[in-house]
């Protein structure tokens, strides 16, 4: 009997103690309860010296998503001395919880590049919530305007943004994709400069435009690469495929699109002068032809193709060279496969400048494309 | 020529049997032969008596002849005590006085020993028919499927009120004889009055009060008994029970069907996959909705969680509340199917369905995501083959709820950890309960030691 009473009575204070579910715990936020930041912009403030305007992309919650028009989206901003700040004043403005997990882009103004960098950006990298796989970039204009863009092909529960940098969605060669990490790493650490994609937008405002890249070393003034050099970086660092190669010779004009791209240097000290040996293979396929081809005359567009790319790749490691940046990471690699001893950066500044580029373009094209 | 009179024996046992008026106490006589005849009516086949003994006794020459007759027939049995004895006449047995002498024979009628359809464990394939409410044709069915001189029938002597048979079944080549003094052991430690089926002789074998996991199983299929008889192990069979016991068994006892063994391996091998994800599913849906929507949204992909934000919009209650009592219903709608007679259980279901679908969205109780959770779950828990593990994944579920509503996602991975360390640490008669089976099934059977 006294068995039956205790079980009994356990039973009742778990039953009591169930209902203290209905009480919530704290850390519990019913996602309706939370607005998601899908993104951040970074602008100099105008109201504030020396401050910051922060502009959040914030995603409206929607009944049904299929049946909306507009993409959900609404965006505040904020001027204050400092993001934190910016932010946690913002935390008034809303009556949700701020979400910042999801948020997955960061894009500063051109102008705050030229700043004491790592301070801002320090909010980003300490706080837990936000992933450090964000996608950091530079905005054209400001990066309100930019954060708060709507392209025209952004559908709901979307964000057009996310499908540039991620490879889900496009995967052209002219954007640059760089991580919260990765710009932290390069920024703070010596002999690699990060390089940031640029987003702009069309002349008609229906469009975001990333076709440009900027190379930012710290305490540096920025160096900007037209899009053509953002492809030739591209295809050399990240592999990235879709790049293409037009040949216009006695009236032949050939597209040639490349699906395979390696690229291996070495930094060569004592073989005479310092110089960099930088070997490339690309292997693809001819794209676009206005005449018919033959295909004993591949060779032939192989070298002519493989010249010109040198060429071009020579010019962009030359310019790179002349405004000291190195996004490639050669002070990187250097510090990493020699002995280790004091001062092997400031040795690396001093050879840096004078060293001489010896590139050797290997084109492969696989068939004219044609049956015979 | 003195008049003979039943034997006291016969007295005192009609005594004890009053007022029952299906008892039968009768003489024979033929001239000066005479024999006297005791059972109960109700329960004694009376054609079979007719041609064994009555008439016999009336074509015989003297009483010795008869005493001979009857001394010699198949179903005669001897005597036991007197305790005994009534058990044995109340199950139909007949007992005969001839001079000084009594014979107890066998003609006992069973009613209930038709073959039953599998219902708990079909199968497209193997065997459709199971075994039978009547003990002597349960062992027969098991004993056609199984010659072989090891297989052993043992009686167990049970003193509860309704005295039926408890028998033991095993091949005393392959069992380990360890289990078997455990399994003796533990039916004899038994002190409950009554038993009104296998599964309830099971709930006493489990030993610990408050189990959630049986560590044996109830199984009506004479395929599955085979096979666990060759993989060593004990059958407990009670008479009046359609299904048998088999013990020990282990976690993944449960989550076999029979018919993983009539189909080719790929096709097996992918239904078994399909099981344990459908155990998966259902442990873990429910709790990872409340998880990913109140505590980490962030794991969601961003469409998702922007869909699921969405569909929440004008949800009154917290996202438990919600999960419970969407699954509070669903419980109740597969209870309610389960013990409904059959020509109600169809509105019953049609209604809940209307109910757990669009109603429940339409009238912003719960959110759309929520109906395909609940629905993927009840599908899902319907996948386990063995109805009795669906029922403790169905509590341990529960559990789990109250963990994430708690502590979120680190809650019902610690749950989920709880959960498998209990499982390790239980035994099912000194095996592990979640002893993975690396053996293969040859293995298993013992076949490689030949």
């Amino acid at each position: 009997m006294a068995g039956k009473q205790k079980i009994l009575k356990g039973s009742i204070v778990f039953i009591l103690l169930l209902s203290l579910l209905i009480q919530a715990g704290c850390a519990f936020k019913d996602i309706d309860k939370r607005v998601f930041v899908l993104g951040f912009g970074i602008d100099p403030s105008e109201q504030v010296r020396n401050g910051f305007r922060v502009t959040l992309k914030l995603a409206k919650q929607v009944g049904d998503i299929k049946q909306s028009t507009s993409p959900p989206y609404l965006y505040i901003s904020h001027d204050a001395e400092s993001v934190a700040e910016a932010i946690h004043e913002m935390e008034t403005r809303v009556d949700k919880v701020l979400d910042f997990g999801h948020s997955k882009i960061i894009v500063m103004h051109k102008e705050l590049l030229t700043k004491d960098l790592d301070t801002f950006m320090d909010f980003f990298t300490r706080r837990g919530d936000i992933q450090m796989i964000s996608y950091v970039a530079v905005a054209d204009k400001t990066a309100e305007e930019i954060i708060s863009f709507e392209p025209t092909t952004e559908a709901p529960a979307s964000i057009a943004l996310y499908n540039y940098f991620d490879n889900t969605g496009t995967e052209s060669p002219f954007v640059v994709t760089t991580f919260l990490f990765e710009f932290r790493r390069e920024v703070l650490g010596e002999g690699h400069d990060t390089i940031m994609p640029i987003i702009g937008t069309d002349e008609e405002n229906h469009d975001f435009v990333i076709d440009k890249s900027i190379v930012l070393k710290r305490g540096a003034p920025p160096v900007e690469l037209t899009p053509e050099e953002t492809k030739y970086f591209n295809s050399l660092m990240n592999k990235a495929y879709g790049f293409s190669y037009k040949i216009k010779e006695d009236g032949l004009i050939m597209v040639l699109n490349f699906d395979e791209i390696r690229m291996s240097y070495k930094i060569l000290l004592n073989d005479g002068d310092p110089r960099i040996d930088m070997k490339i293979t690309k292997v693809g396929v001819v794209g676009e032809s206005n005449k018919r081809l033959n295909s004993k005359q591949i060779e032939k567009y192989n070298k002519i193709a493989g010249k010109e790319i040198g060429k071009t790749v020579t010019d962009l490691l030359i310019k790179l060279q002349e405004n000291d940046v190195n996004p490639f990471g050669f002070g990187l690699r250097y510090r990493a496969t020699r002995l280790s001893k004091k001062g092997i950066m400031e040795e690396w500044k001093r050879i840096y400048p004078d060293i001489k580029f010896n590139v050797k373009v290997n084109i492969e094209l696989k068939s004219t494309g044609a049956v015979e | 020529m003195t008049e003979k009179q039943a034997p006291p024996l016969f007295d005192e046992l009609a005594t004890i049997f009053k007022p029952s008026s299906d008892i039968v106490q009768t003489p024979l006589q033929l001239k000066d032969h005479r024999a006297f005849l005791f059972y109960v009516k109700s329960v004694v086949d009376g054609d079979k008596l007719q041609q064994t003994v009555i008439r016999p006794f009336f074509e015989m020459g003297s009483e010795e002849d008869f005493a001979s007759y009857i001394q010699s027939l198949p179903n005669r049995t001897d005597i036991p005590d007197k305790d005994k004895l009534l058990i044995k006449l109340s199950s139909g047995l007949v007992l005969i006085a001839i001079g000084d002498s009594t014979f107890l024979l066998d003609v006992r009628i069973v009613k209930n020993n038709e073959i039953q359809e599998t219902v708990m464990e079909p199968t497209i394939h193997g065997p459709q028919k199971g075994l039978s409410e009547d003990i002597e044709t349960t062992i027969n069915l098991i004993r056609q499927r199984y010659h072989n001189s090891s297989l052993k029938v043992e009686e167990i002597p049970k003193n509860d009120i309704s005295n039926r048979a408890i028998v033991l079944l095993y091949d005393n080549d392959r069992i380990d004889p360890r289990i078997l003094k455990k399994i003796k052991a533990e039916l004899e430690g038994i002190t409950n009055a009554l038993f009104e089926s296998a599964e309830d002789l099971q709930h006493f074998l489990n030993r610990s009060k408050l189990t959630l996991f049986p560590t044996t199983m109830v199984t009506e299929r004479p395929d599955r008994i085979v096979y666990n008889l060759v993989a060593g192990k004990v059958i407990i069979a009670i008479d009046g029970s359609p299904n048998v016991i088999v013990a020990p068994i282990i976690f993944f006892d449960f989550m076999s069907s029979m018919e993983d063994n009539y189909h080719v391996s790929v096709i097996t091998g992918f239904t078994i996959l399909l099981r344990y994800l459908g155990l998966f599913t259902c442990i873990l849906l429910p709790s990872l909705y409340i998880a990913m929507t109140s505590y980490n949204p962030e794991i969601l992909r961003i469409e998702l969680a922007l869909t699921v934000a969405g569909s929440r919009i004008g949800v009154p209650y917290p996202s438990f509340i919600e999960v419970i009592f969407m699954l509070f219903f669903m419980e109740l709608l597969t209870e309610a199917s389960m013990r409904l007679p059959k020509a109600v259980s169809g509105t019953a279901t049609t209604v809940g369905g209307l109910i757990l679908g669009t109603a429940a969205t339409e009238a912003a109780l719960t959110s759309t995501i929520m109906v395909i959770i609940i629905s993927a779950v009840a599908i899902s828990t319907f996948v386990i083959p063995i109805n009795e593990m669906s029922f403790a994944v169905r509590v341990v579920r529960f559990l789990l709820i109250i963990y994430t509503s708690l502590f979120g996602l680190v809650g019902l991975l610690l749950g989920f950890m709880g959960f498998i360390m209990f499982l390790a640490n239980k035994d099912s008669l000194g095996e592990p309960y979640l002893r993975i089976p690396w053996k293969g099934k040859n293995a298993e059977l013992g076949m490689d030691n030949k």
